[in-house]
Formats: C-alpha cells, sequence, structure tokens
C-alpha cells in the first residue's frame, strides 16, 4: 500500500511539472528586481533581472546580455530628467530556484547614483528570446520605478520606448488592498483591448544567492490565479486590485503584431513591476 | 454669496499650500565638501528656498538660498557637530544633523 501510494505521488509530481513547464510562452515576465521600491534615503541599489514565471517560482529561462539597461531619474515635476547609461554594472549571474537555475543578469548601483531625492525608472531592454515550443522569439521593454525620500518626478512620463505600460499610480506607493491604474502603449499611442498578464512574486528572493527560495506564500486554486488575463479598455487603460502586500508584475503582450527577428515571429511586450505594502 | 465663494478660495488655496511636505537631505562629498537636495512631496520645486547651517550653539555658519536645481554644496564646516535647516516658511522646517550626513 505504501508502495503504491509513493507511486502515485510521484505521477502526480510528474503530472505537475508537466503542467508547470507545459505552460509554454505564458506568463513569461522579465524581473527587474530590488527590495525596496521607496527608500526614506538613497542608498546602494542592487538589481537582479531573471527571466522566469514568479508565480510559479520558474522554470527560469536563459537570458543573454541586455541590449539596454538605463535609469531616467528626475527630483521634482519642474527638473531636468537625467538620463544614465548602466551597461557597464550589469554582471551576469546565476538565478537559482527549486525548479531550474537559469542565466541571469543583476547590477549593483553604487550609492552615488542613486543617493539623490527623486523618481528613478530603471528601464531594461533585453535581447529578444527564443522561445522554442512556440518557434518564435518574446523581448520584453521592462520598467521598474522607484523613489527616493517621497521627492516625487517622472514616475507618470512616458519613457519614450516602444512599447511600455504607463502608469496612472505611483508603482511604488500602494497599499495592499488597493487598486493600481495604467496606460498601455505602442509607439506612444495607447493600445485599446490589448492583453495583459498579471503575476504575483510568489516566492522570497534572495538576493545574495540570487534566486527564488523558500515555499510559495500562496496555494493557487488553479492556474487562472496565477496568470491573470485581464485587457485593456477601449482607451488602452487598465485598473488591477492589489490583494496581498509584494511584488505584482503585469505583462502586456505583443503589442505590435506581425514584428519579425531572424525571420520568426518576434512578441514585443511592455512589463511593468509595483510594490504593494503592508498597512501596518 | 460672494463672501462665500472668497471664504471657499481662501480655504482652496490654504490646503494647495500646505498639502505638499518639504523634504530634504544631505550627503558627504567626500572632498570636504556638503551636498543637499530639497524637495516637496507633491513634486514642488525648492529653488529659492532658505537654507541654512547652524554649529551646536545655533550660531548661523551659512545662510543661504537652493540653487536652480534645488540643491546646495557647501564647504563642510569644521566642527564636530552641526545641523543644517531647510526652511519652507511657515514652520516647514527640516533638519538635517551633521551625524545623520553620509
Amino acid at each position: 500500500m505504501r508502495r503504491s501510494l509513493a507511486a502515485i505521488s510521484r505521477i502526480f509530481a510528474v503530472i505537475f511539472a508537466l503542467m508547470l513547464f507545459g505552460q509554454g510562452s505564458q506568463a513569461h515576465f522579465q524581473m527587474l528586481y530590488t527590495p525596496d521600491l521607496a527608500p526614506v534615503r538613497g542608498q546602494a541599489t542592487h538589481l537582479v533581472m531573471p527571466f522566469s514565471h514568479p508565480v510559479h517560482g520558474g522554470p527560469n529561462m536563459d537570458i543573454n546580455k541586455p541590449e539596454a539597461f538605463y535609469m531616467l531619474s528626475q527630483r521634482g515635476r519642474a527638473a531636468q530628467r537625467k538620463k544614465v547609461d548602466l551597461m557597464s554594472y550589469l554582471t551576469p549571474v546565476t538565478w537559482s530556484s527549486s525548479i531550474n537555475s537559469s542565466a541571469a543578469f543583476e547590477a549593483k548601483l553604487p550609492r552615488k547614483l542613486t543617493r539623490s531625492l527623486g523618481d528613478y525608472v530603471f528601464v531594461l531592454q533585453p535581447s529578444p528570446y527564443y522561445e522554442a515550443e512556440e518557434d518564435k522569439y518574446i523581448q520584453q521593454y521592462t520598467k521598474t520605478v522607484m523613489n527616493v525620500g517621497a521627492v516625487p518626478g517622472n514616475w507618470a512620463d512616458p519613457a519614450d520606448l516602444p512599447v511600455e505600460i504607463i502608469p496612472l499610480d505611483k508603482p511604488y506607493a500602494n497599499w495592499r488592498g488597493g487598486v493600481f491604474r495604467g496606460v498601455v502603449t505602442a509607439g506612444g499611442k495607447p493600445v485599446p483591448y490589448a492583453a495583459l498578464e498579471i503575476e504575483y512574486i510568489n516566492y522570497r528572493v534572495d538576493m545574495k544567492l540570487p534566486g527564488f527560495v523558500g515555499a510559495a506564500a500562496v496555494q493557487l486554486p488553479q492556474d487562472s490565479f496565477g496568470t491573470m488575463g485581464i485587457k485593456t479598455n477601449a482607451v488602452g487603460e487598465f485598473v488591477i486590485g492589489l490583494p496581498r502586500a509584494g511584488w505584482w508584475g503585469i505583462c502586456a503582450l505583443d503589442l505590435v503584431p506581425g514584428s519579425l527577428h531572424k525571420g520568426k515571429p518576434l512578441s514585443v511586450d511592455a512589463v511593468l513591476w509595483l510594490q504593494a505594502r503592508e498597512m501596518n | 454669496m460672494k463672501r462665500m465663494l472668497a471664504a471657499v478660495a481662501v480655504i482652496a488655496l490654504v490646503s494647495q499650500t500646505f498639502a505638499h511636505t518639504p523634504l530634504c537631505d544631505c550627503f558627504d562629498n567626500g572632498d570636504d565638501t556638503i551636498s543637499c537636495e530639497g524637495g516637496f512631496s507633491d513634486g514642488a520645486s525648492a529653488a529659492g528656498m532658505s537654507i541654512r547651517v547652524y554649529d551646536d550653539r545655533e550660531k548661523i555658519l551659512i545662510d543661504t538660498v537652493m540653487d536652480a536645481e534645488s540643491s546646495i554644496s557647501f564647504k563642510r564646516p569644521q566642527i564636530e557637530s552641526y545641523t543644517v535647516v531647510f526652511d519652507a516658511g511657515i514652520g516647514h522646517l527640516v533638519t538635517v544633523y551633521s551625524d545623520d550626513i553620509e
């Protein structure tokens, strides 16, 4: 009896793993993570950049060196926006999780770069990733917005990317239980009825490892709750609820239909990350 | 009716004036100079706002204003303890102690 139970458990484990890996390109998220999006004072900033399925803690995909990585900072609404290229700070790392390890990148920015009050919009333009299961490429233009010391700046401004999610609420100042709004654009224009996927980072991020550690914070009733699919409205806007403190990723899919890379279809996506806080 | 509208207008203006919080931080540049930056929680500029540096007996060492970029740099006072006060007016003061300047 014990042997048959063990065999059944193994079968279920294999089925579960197949379900996870069998999700194909759905719910890929380029992460651009730093633990605190709203530090009181400026400090050195450590960012990690795995390409993952954060609600499941993987599988994680190997990525090549990004095409661009920079920050747009601004202290105050009337101030000049500053652009700082951060490519020289990129370092290859191995991202680990209980599912698999992958080639990723991190950046350790010195305090002199992020000590000032104001907003910092980090922008990552990864190299197109080849998704063999669907014989296509994926490129996710990714933004993470940090604020130092509560002086706002350019958090709501377009970063002038080919595709992007422009926040209508500060991505770094959200309470659990609140909502978050944004506009999806392509070529600077809103995209009506764009398909979006929303995921929660369901595992603790260990910055030293770096990787996902521990058990899932939330058990999913089924996968519709893991990768939540929504659409923008007729003017390209969306609203999501934030039922749990932590990190939430929003990915707008395939915003430039017909795009090609190396003769194969290219899904040009836009990703935005936000952090919700517990109201303690 | 006109008086009522005027009163509403004044309240609105006062609310707008006080809806923002002054914010300030200072940094040791490592070259014997200190830089301070100011701003407001609503993103308003701190250009032209008063900033003063006091010694530990409240004697004013530096009395100046934030520049066009809402910042100011000065030679680090050659004393053990000093304070920087960002004065945004009408009781809107932010104090940064030298011990907290890194």
